[in-house]
């Protein structure tokens, strides 16, 4: 091979001290499919953003074609040759293929000669097995894979050398993914170097002629994907298997104050999901994106109201399409989106506390007590607490309240540093052995481990298996990501 | 009085020890005021102070409720005047039946016509101004229907004990400071009015926490349609007869004065006390270049450049 397309040599990068990403080194030739592998917080996205343009390396080079080059911005990153197919998808379902494709295209002119566009357009989506798509077809009219593969044609049409996919398929089905993977191949056959990022590992080693390995932000090995396999995948990304779950903690309560979930779906989301979850103890999901475990919280707390099935707390009938029913019922529910979807930023740490239940400021007191919240901070306003502080106020304020029986958390830990996650956790166990039935979703092994009594994984929507203890790490992640139909 | 310093909360520890923007401007605005206002003839005497209080009666009792539905996130109504109108044309056919039953009817539909659009806001989520700009051609239509174009004039006397002017204040003047306190009170003691700060600071969080969004939202509306209610019957007795356009320019004074008293257009900040502030500022302004000699082109440019300067603040001091 002659000189490698992608020469990544010693980036690091720190946030507020921590090191993310530590001299991580690798390189990606013309042609070549290499796989970002890791757990979450190993540094993959770190990595990602470095190389297009969204976060400035502390330390290190990126060489492209042999030449330093300095990705100061998405642009820049862009103008050299660097695409990024994001999670998310940027494309604006209102407007058609092609002027989808056209809208990044900084070489368009600016009065487009549209039948010359609409040919490249067309030749572009040939190249990636699209041909089926029309340039003038709406994107709203496409289903979520052809508008991932209308993503990867944009990449394309802006003349990418590099192209870094991240997590595309975390929302696709099965044959979507397939469709993803054949243009994939066909961009890299295109002498693109192409960088995927995935947490699906069966995926990765089906697609990738390369994996590296990435955990704590260091590169721990880069092998051909041909000589591994999903079980030494996972052992490298977790370095030693996290210690295993232990055998229930708490002896069985009764079954009256359960929460029972029978036959849940969500359209298009949750297939099927049935569980009885007893009082004083902690269940936990484990599924990555769009594996349906946020969604059987949403719906519980009667943010789907296209959900149906049947759920019962404490022998009752929960109204659960609408999110009052939901809270009337005894459900209480933290999102993991804290603050869109969580918090009052601007309004005071007390008030937030006691949004749900309005009491007197004592309340609040007491609360933030038992939260570990400053006491002298009640008044300030939300916004200017620290993220874990906000995630405690967050959780704080659900607990303590006689008309909560269940407590649903999306990602209870999200974006707190380690102290306030064991903070956290602790709270979690005290309401579940003051009665609470728990549940919570995460993506987060050591959390799923460390929190939860009884263990679901899913995928696609449906549970792969359910672990009353006697699992580790290394089972649950192969449950998340190779599901029960893989090999 | 101070019209500057009520902060809605406690005064707390970092942010809000030191005065925001607002506050400082609003200061400047006040203390410039003050000495063009001494000097300007017959400022000073008892016969403007009332002048100044009556004036800031109506518009400041619709700002008020006002104040409850742009707190709770639903931005502004655009049917206030006609919605002012309709209820004293109500008011006034209805005087036949008694004083206080003229007053029940026209207080039930101001209520009910305004706590409608509020459900639908609150519950549809529907777009506030969209709907309201419709509910407005839909109401001022109404109000033609009902009157036939013509005036309508009170279907017999025993209104005239609204126009008493006890201790010479006019009575709307009473009632505005009374519904001004039970705003404040609503938004601070109870349940409803502590959610409607909730519910306007962040509408998907209030849903997520499984607060009653459509309710909260609802009874900020109804209290609203209450309050224009009320300022439909001053309206009326003054009046002694109401045309399709008898409340004017109602709406976007009412407007006015609730963002100069700086409440946030987009919810979740403001109180009722600052709007009551808000419109006394504008009523004192406009009297001093009233009694200057300006021209009213020049009162409401300068009310115009008021809420501009108010608003960019606001906006301003929620981006920090």
């Amino acid at each position: 091979m002659t000189q490698p397309l992608v020469v990544i040599d010693a980036l690091a990068r720190s946030f507020a001290g921590v090191p993310a990403v530590r001299e991580v080194s690798l390189t990606v030739g013309a042609g070549e499919i290499h796989a970002l592998c890791g757990h979450n917080g190993a540094g993959k996205s770190t990595v990602v953003k470095m190389l297009s343009g969204q976060l400035t390396p502390d330390a290190g080079r990126v060489l492209l074609a042999g030449e330093e080059v300095d990705l100061r911005s998405r642009q820049v990153a862009q103008q050299l040759g660097v695409a990024l197919v994001d999670q998310e998808l940027s494309v604006v379902p209102a407007l058609t293929v092609l002027e989808n494709m056209m809208l990044g295209d900084i070489d368009a002119p600016l009065i487009k000669r549209r039948r010359a566009a609409a040919e490249r357009c067309r030749e572009i989506l040939r190249d990636i097995g699209l041909e089926r798509l029309r340039p003038g077809q709406l994107v709203s009219t496409l289903s979520l894979g052809e508008r991932q593969l209308v993503e990867i044609a944009k990449a394309l049409s802006q003349r990418a050398r590099v192209v870094i996919l991240d997590e595309p398929t975390a929302t696709l089905s099965e044959a979507e993914s397939q469709t993803v993977f054949a243009a994939v191949r066909r961009v890299a056959a295109r002498g693109c170097a192409v960088i995927f990022v995935s947490h699906r590992l069966p995926e990765v080693l089906e697609l990738c002629d390369t994996v590296t390995v990435l955990r704590d932000g260091r590169r721990v090995t880069t092998a051909p994907a041909a000589e591994l396999t999903v079980e030494r995948l996972i052992v490298h990304m977790l370095g030693e298997t996290p210690h295993r779950l232990e055998a229930s903690r708490q002896p069985d309560p009764d079954l009256t104050h359960a929460l029972r979930i029978e036959h849940l779906r969500v359209p298009g989301r949750l297939a099927d999901f049935t569980l009885t979850a007893r009082a004083g103890r902690i269940y936990a999901l484990a599924g990555q994106l769009g594996s349906g475990a946020s969604d059987v919280l949403r719906a519980v707390a009667g943010l789907h109201p296209t959900a149906d099935g049947s759920v019962e707390l404490r022998d009752r009938a929960v109204p659960f399409r609408s999110p009052v029913g939901a809270a009337r019922a005894g459900i209480a529910f933290v999102s993991n989106d804290r603050k869109g979807e969580g918090l009052f930023l601007d309004q005071s740490v007390a008030r937030n506390l006691t949004a749900t239940r309005l009491h007197k400021a004592r309340t609040a007191r007491s609360l933030a007590a038992r939260a570990g919240l400053p006491e002298d901070r009640l008044a300030d306003p939300v916004r200017a607490l620290s993220g874990g502080n906000q995630q405690k106020v967050f959780v704080g304020r659900s607990l303590d309240r006689p008309d909560v029986h269940a407590l649903l958390l999306d990602e209870p830990t999200r974006g707190v540093d380690v102290g306030g996650r064991a903070a956290i956790h602790r709270l979690l166990r005290d309401a579940a052995d003051a009665g609470l039935v728990v549940v919570f979703a995460s993506t987060e092994l050591e959390e799923l481990l460390e929190l939860g009594d009884v263990i679901l994984t899913m995928r696609d929507g449906r549970v792969v298996e359910t672990y009353q203890g006697g699992t580790d790490g290394a089972a649950l992640m192969r449950d998340m990501t190779e599901g029960k139909d893989a090999a | 009085m101070s019209l500057t310093a009520t902060p809605p909360t406690k005064t707390t520890r970092a942010s809000r020890t030191r005065p925001g923007l607002l506050t400082i401007a609003l200061a400047v605005v006040v203390l410039a005021l003050v000495p063009i206002a001494v000097t300007t003839d017959r400022f000073l005497s008892l016969g403007n102070a009332r002048a100044i209080l009556a004036s800031t009666a109506l518009v400041g009792i619709t700002a008020i409720g006002a104040t409850l539905v742009m707190i709770a996130g639903s931005a502004v109504s655009m049917a206030a005047s006609q919605t002012a109108t309709v209820v004293a044309m109500v008011f006034l056919a209805t005087l036949d039946l008694g004083l206080a039953v003229a007053i029940v009817l026209a207080l039930l539909g101001g209520v009910v016509v305004t706590a409608i659009q509020g459900l639908a806001v609150g519950y549809w989520e529907a777009n506030p101004i969209v709907l309201t700009i419709a509910a407005g051609f839909a109401i001022g239509g109404g109000s033609v229907w009902f009157s036939g174009g013509t005036p309508v004039n009170a279907a017999t006397g025993g209104y005239q004990i609204l126009n008493a002017t006890p201790l010479g204040l006019p009575l709307a003047v009473y009632v505005l400071l009374l519904l001004a306190v039970v705003a404040e009170w609503i938004l601070r003691r109870t349940t409803a009015g502590r959610q409607m700060y909730l519910v306007g600071e962040n509408r998907a969080a209030a849903r997520a926490a499984g607060l009653p969004v459509g309710r909260v939202t609802g009874v900020a509306w109804a209290f609203f349609g209450l309050c224009l209610a009320i300022t439909g019957i001053f309206l009326a007795a003054f009046n002694t007869s109401a045309t399709t356009n008898l409340a004017g320019t109602l709406t976007l004074d009412a407007i006015a004065a609730v963002l100069v008293g700086g409440t946030a257009i987009a919810g979740g900040k403001g109180s009722a006390l600052r709007t009551l502030g808000g419109a006394l500022l504008i009523s004192v302004i406009t009297d001093v270049l009233l009694l200057r000699g300006y021209s009213t082109g020049i009162q409401i440019l300068v009310k115009g450049v008021l809420v501009l300067a108010v608003v960019v603040l606001v906006h301003v001091r929620g981006r920090r």
